[in-house]
């Protein structure tokens, strides 16, 4: 990377920066940080812009809510001249305004057609009402002619304190929110103590909300009262509560009549509404086909207005001059888009691109392409390199697919991975058009060779494993045989079994016997899924030991790398006090410990019988333990040479069989396998744990104290001035 | 004790609520601020805080009061949503900040509907925070008992309005009364509240709400100067949870003018200080300033503590002034008047 002036002529800064744009190589610096966002050179085109956006934004909504598919080309278009914005402000405009009114017309009447509705409602409920109440209000008259005291209902209170023989009763009829009505039916009992009476009926159909277009339940009440203020009052709380009111005769005739009316016009509105609607959908899908296209070039006329903002004018006001980071290998590729740039704008002084030198530290640029861009974003993830630092994407490649496959290691799984992975790839350019969003997808999109690498490697790791959905192959036979005899009768075969030591007593292959000495070519022996009682036993400690064979190899080889970024800028501090104890640290423990893994899988083998290293090693079943080692080395336990047997030392000395001695049938496992283990794995530890605050405080140290010379030496020099 | 279950309940509000508090506007956010020409450079600006882009949607130009709106809004939902996800006792709590709201919207319907204004334009003036679903049907009532009976009763109100149902007329002597009877109990009920609550909440939300007490006091007795308003009956509007309480109120019953107001509060060392700095002249703050700026000093200074519930109090009360800062540097800026832009009161 270096750092790159460049001088841009005023006319020519748009076109070239559009032509950088493209080419994506180059990373601009913000040359006025101290200048607020409004108080930038180019805020009003920006500003526009974001007006275009807005407008945008809001057809984008209009077209959503009709729910008409927008058309994507997926072309990407140019960004274009600044003269073009006044069209694209203009088409934008006179869009937003149609939209606008055509949207103003539609409220409008779907305000009407809703009030209609209701309006149809309460003159359907109404009439309900009256019939019902019709007869028992006769009988309620007659009642009260008669001075019968009764507290049935309002009305009749009403008719006893007015003393009239028939009351006068009025009644006003409207429409609320249901979830409303029992606030507002409380209201009204307190406000006019009792004397209305409510008769509320709920609207089954939601109407829709001429403003938001939402669904709203609503209710139809009549309220019947006497007398002139309650009328205001009941009015007043109706407009409290949002409740609309609508005229409703008093006759049965003319609510007849007002309803034929009302159905009419209902319908009337409905065809208008239908053409207004139609008007709406054809300007919106005509708006659809553009409108993704016309985003992208409104954020491209804002991003390169953004760019152009960190510029700095200079002197002579005549040009604009940037700052940038560019790769210095494609220094060529961005001299040829910064001529195509003033040519384009038709400029005839050419731009020019000046190399800096600087003291401050370049950004990190990794260069990546489709397939290591997913690697590189899992390593960025956990933190971008610094400049000139080692890359560790291109090693991830391999290693992350081969540590998720020894982890997954099963060849059925692996293919079924391997197949998907495979055609995300193949089907790369299909699924990149299609353009789904949906994020998990995205996700296993963006990763799809790595799938397919893990893919590979777990096919390879279950081959080793010999583990395909849990069942083994015998490709190449298994090199253990049956030794008990099959089929015989009951008898000879227990006899036989008898002979090899009884079946109870130990019911496994003996390895001096069925063993046939040449192991299986090639991965796991299949034998092991018949184990029905040490398979897993078996199958995981070898796993492990294969993964902690790689990881610590990883490890060791990130330490390593680590050591060549601090060669590389020369860094003694940090070889000394960061990869000399780290290194020291980690072959103290784990290294011993892979070393003592390969040890073991060379060095003892299944029949046993021999010395290892000076030690008797009597057969399989009494090899070292590593983890049992691991521990003793960590509590530096003093260990007696010899076996341990069960929970017991047996002596080597003693041959098996004789008291004293051991017996090594059941678990047993060699104390030390080599001399002087002991003291070796204690000066291991010891050395290990004095890496520790080495590792942690030695840097820091330094650097204070460094800090602290170059203070005082400062001051001392300021004294001898 | 309570401290060690705080997290179980009110862990994750009270992260969200430190996060919100980051999110105000710090000065250089303010230098930047005034130094707006118009309102879309401001609109701009805005943009860049943790506002985001709140008023991307406005079409056309701006103007302050949709501004304020869309501040409003945004305080509503932060609030909504700590409403929604608090459990007991701090829902309670969060309820006891909305009722000082809901005091100010009755009081402003009440006072509007007695200048025959009407009723649509004065809900849109209401703070949303504050609003309850009798509040629109206020204007049908005509006297005190009235508007207790018919629309109050089922609010949490309530229990507050029964010192004023005595009261004659809805006249605009009668209506302040109102307002500052129920703020006497709503202060005196939430002090209790927080009492009871008691450890770091009761420490930290007393101490703000005997200054909120006194300032009332203290603006009461200062307004009530050349007013009809009887000595006894200014003493039974003090809030009586504040540190002035007793010997200060007795003081303040008596005063005849500012400088005797001045004179008792010398004897309170907080507030000695403010009357101090304050003054009318030109270059001088405000008592009503300093009283603001001393409001939000106590709000950063809730904090400072942990596991405590006066951070939302604060929080709310902290984005208020904010609001108000915003509004009042917009309102400087349309107006062009900005000798004054620098008098709002910084967060620091």
């Amino acid at each position: 990377m270096c750092l790159t002036q460049l001088f841009l002529q005023n006319e020519a800064a748009y076109a070239c920066v559009a032509e950088l744009g493209e080419l994506g190589l180059v990373q601009f610096r913000d040359l006025n940080p101290d200048v607020s966002a409004f108080q930038r050179k180019y805020v009003k085109e920006v500003r526009r812009c974001d007006e275009m956006e807005r407008k945008l934004r809001f057809l984008e909504k209009e077209i959503k809510k009709d729910s008409i598919p927008m058309l994507d080309t997926y072309e990407n278009p140019e960004a274009p001249q600044p003269r073009e914005m006044f069209d694209l402000e203009a088409t934008f405009e006179k869009l937003e305004n149609e939209l606008r009114e055509v949207n103003q017309n539609e409220e409008m009447l779907k305000k009407n057609f809703a009030e209609l509705t209701e309006l149809k409602h309460i003159l359907r409920k109404t009439q309900q009402f009256f019939e019902e109440n019709e007869g028992e209000r006769q009988a309620l008259d007659s009642l009260a002619m008669e001075d019968a005291p009764s507290h049935h209902d309002g009305t009749k209170l009403i008719a006893e304190r007015e003393g009239q023989p028939k009351p006068h009763l009025k009644f006003v009829a409207g429409v609320i929110q249901r979830e409303r009505l029992p606030a507002f039916e409380r209201l009204l009992w307190r406000a006019c103590r009792g004397n209305v009476f409510l008769r509320q009926s709920e609207i089954t159909e939601p109407l829709t909300d001429a403003s938001t277009g939402a669904p709203v339940n609503k209710a139809v009440f009549i309220i019947f009262f006497q007398g002139d203020q309650l009328k205001t009052r009941v009015k007043k709380i109706c407009e409290g509560f949002r409740a609309t009111l609508y005229p409703c005769p008093d006759t049965p005739q003319e609510r007849r009549e007002m309803s034929i009316g009302v159905m009419t016009r209902i319908e009337d509105l409905k065809t208008v509404l239908g053409q207004t609607q139609d008007h709406r959908h054809r300007v919106l899908v005509a708006a659809a086909k553009n409108v993704r296209m016309w985003m992208t070039k409104v954020r491209k006329i804002k991003a390169i207005y953004h760019v152009l903002n960190f510029f700095n004018l200079d002197v002579t006001q005549k040009c604009l001059i940037a700052e940038c980071w560019c790769p210095v290998t494609e220094l060529d590729r961005i001299q040829l888009a910064l001529k195509r740039g003033s040519e384009e704008s038709g400029s005839t002084v050419p731009s020019i691109l000046n190399r800096m030198d600087t003291s401050e530290a370049p950004p990190t640029y990794n260069k990546s392409n489709k397939f290591t861009q997913g690697f590189q974003n899992i390593v960025d993830s956990y933190g971008i390199a610094a400049y000139r630092e080692i890359n560790p994407a291109p090693y991830t490649m391999i290693t992350f697919p081969f540590l998720f496959a020894i982890m997954f290691g099963d060849l059925g799984h692996g293919t079924i991975m391997l197949l998907a992975g495979l055609f995300l790839v193949l089907q790369e350019k299909r699924l990149e058009a299609a353009r789904i969003k949906d994020e998990i997808f995205q996700m296993f999109f963006t990763g799809r060779y790595m799938i397919f690498l893990m893919g590979c490697f777990s096919v390879y790791t279950g081959f080793i494993y010999n583990d395909a959905f849990s069942k083994s192959f015998n490709l190449f036979g298994s090199s253990w045989g049956n030794i008990f005899p099959f089929p015989l009768d009951e008898k000879a075969r227990e006899q036989a079994i008898t002979n090899l030591g009884g079946l109870e007593a130990s019911p496994m292959l003996i390895p001096e016997k069925a063993y046939s000495g040449e192991p299986y070519p090639i991965g796991v022996d299949p034998i092991w899924v018949l184990a029905e009682a040490n398979k897993l036993n078996f199958l995981n400690s070898m796993k492990m030991k294969a993964a902690i064979l790689v990881g610590i190899a990883q490890m060791t080889f990130g330490i390593i790398l680590g050591y060549h970024n601090f060669k590389y800028f020369n860094s003694k501090l940090d070889i000394l006090y960061t990869f000399i104890p780290q290194i020291i640290f980690l072959s103290c423990i784990f290294i011993y410990l892979c070393l003592q893994v390969i040890m073991k899988w060379i060095a003892y083998d299944a029949a046993g019988g021999y010395s290892v290293l000076g030690y008797f090693y009597p057969s399989s079943n009494c090899a070292p333990s590593l983890l049992i080692g691991l521990i003793n080395m960590f509590m530096m336990k003093s260990r007696d040479d010899g076996f341990v047997d069960g929970n017991k030392y047996c002596n080597t000395s003693i041959p098996p069989g004789k008291p004293g001695g051991c017996n090594m049938v059941g678990l047993c496992h060699l104390n030390n396998w080599y001399p002087g283990q002991s003291f070796f794995e204690t000066i291991f530890l010891l050395t290990a744990i004095a890496c520790v605050p080495v590792m942690l405080f030695a840097k820091p140290y330094i650097l204070w104290k460094e800090e602290k010379q170059r203070q005082l030496s400062g001051h001392t020099q300021l004294v001898q001035v | 004790m309570g401290e060690f279950f705080f997290n179980i309940d009110h862990g994750y509000l009270e992260g969200l609520i430190r996060g919100f508090k980051s999110g105000l506007l710090t000065t250089t956010d303010y230098a930047n601020l005034v130094q707006c020409e118009t309102l879309e450079d401001l609109k701009l600006h805005v943009q860049s805080t943790d506002y985001g882009n709140f008023l991307a949607n406005e079409p056309g130009n701006i103007t302050v009061q949709v501004i304020d709106e869309r501040l409003k809004e945004k305080l509503v939902t932060e609030f909504t949503h700590l409403r929604n996800n608090s459990l007991e006792p701090l829902s309670t709590f969060l309820d006891y900040i909305t009722y000082s709201y809901m005091i100010d919207n009755i009081i402003l319907l009440i006072t509007g509907t007695l200048h025959q204004r009407p009723i649509n334009e004065l809900i849109s003036k209401c703070h949303p925070l504050g609003s309850f679903e009798q509040m629109e049907a206020i204007h049908i009532a005509n006297t005190p008992a009235e508007l207790y009976n018919a629309v109050l009763v089922d609010t949490p109100l309530a229990p507050y309005f029964v010192d004023c149902i005595n009261e004659q007329d809805l006249d605009e002597m009668n209506v302040e009364i109102i307002r500052n009877t129920l703020y006497k109990a709503y202060i005196e009920d939430f002090y209790k509240f927080c009492e009871k609550l008691g450890g770091k909440t009761a420490e930290v939300m007393c101490e703000i709400l005997a200054f909120e007490a006194d300032r009332r006091a203290i603006i009461i007795t200062i307004n009530s100067f050349d007013t009809e308003l009887a000595k006894d009956d200014r003493q039974k509007l003090y809030p009586t949870c504040g540190k002035l309480y007793p010997e200060g109120l007795n003081g303040l019953a008596r005063a005849d003018d500012y400088d005797q107001v001045k004179q008792v509060c010398e004897y309170y060392a907080e507030y000695k200080a403010l009357f101090e700095g304050s003054g009318v002249n030109p270059g001088e703050k405000t008592l009503e300033d300093k009283f603001f700026e001393y409001e939000v000093k106590l709000n950063v200074q809730a904090y400072l503590h942990q596991f405590h519930f006066g951070v939302f109090y604060a929080f709310i009360k902290l984005k208020e002034q904010e609001m108000r800062n915003i509004i009042w540097i917009a309102e400087c800026i349309a107006q062009r008047h900005r000798s004054k832009i620098e008098n709002y009161i910084p967060i620091v």
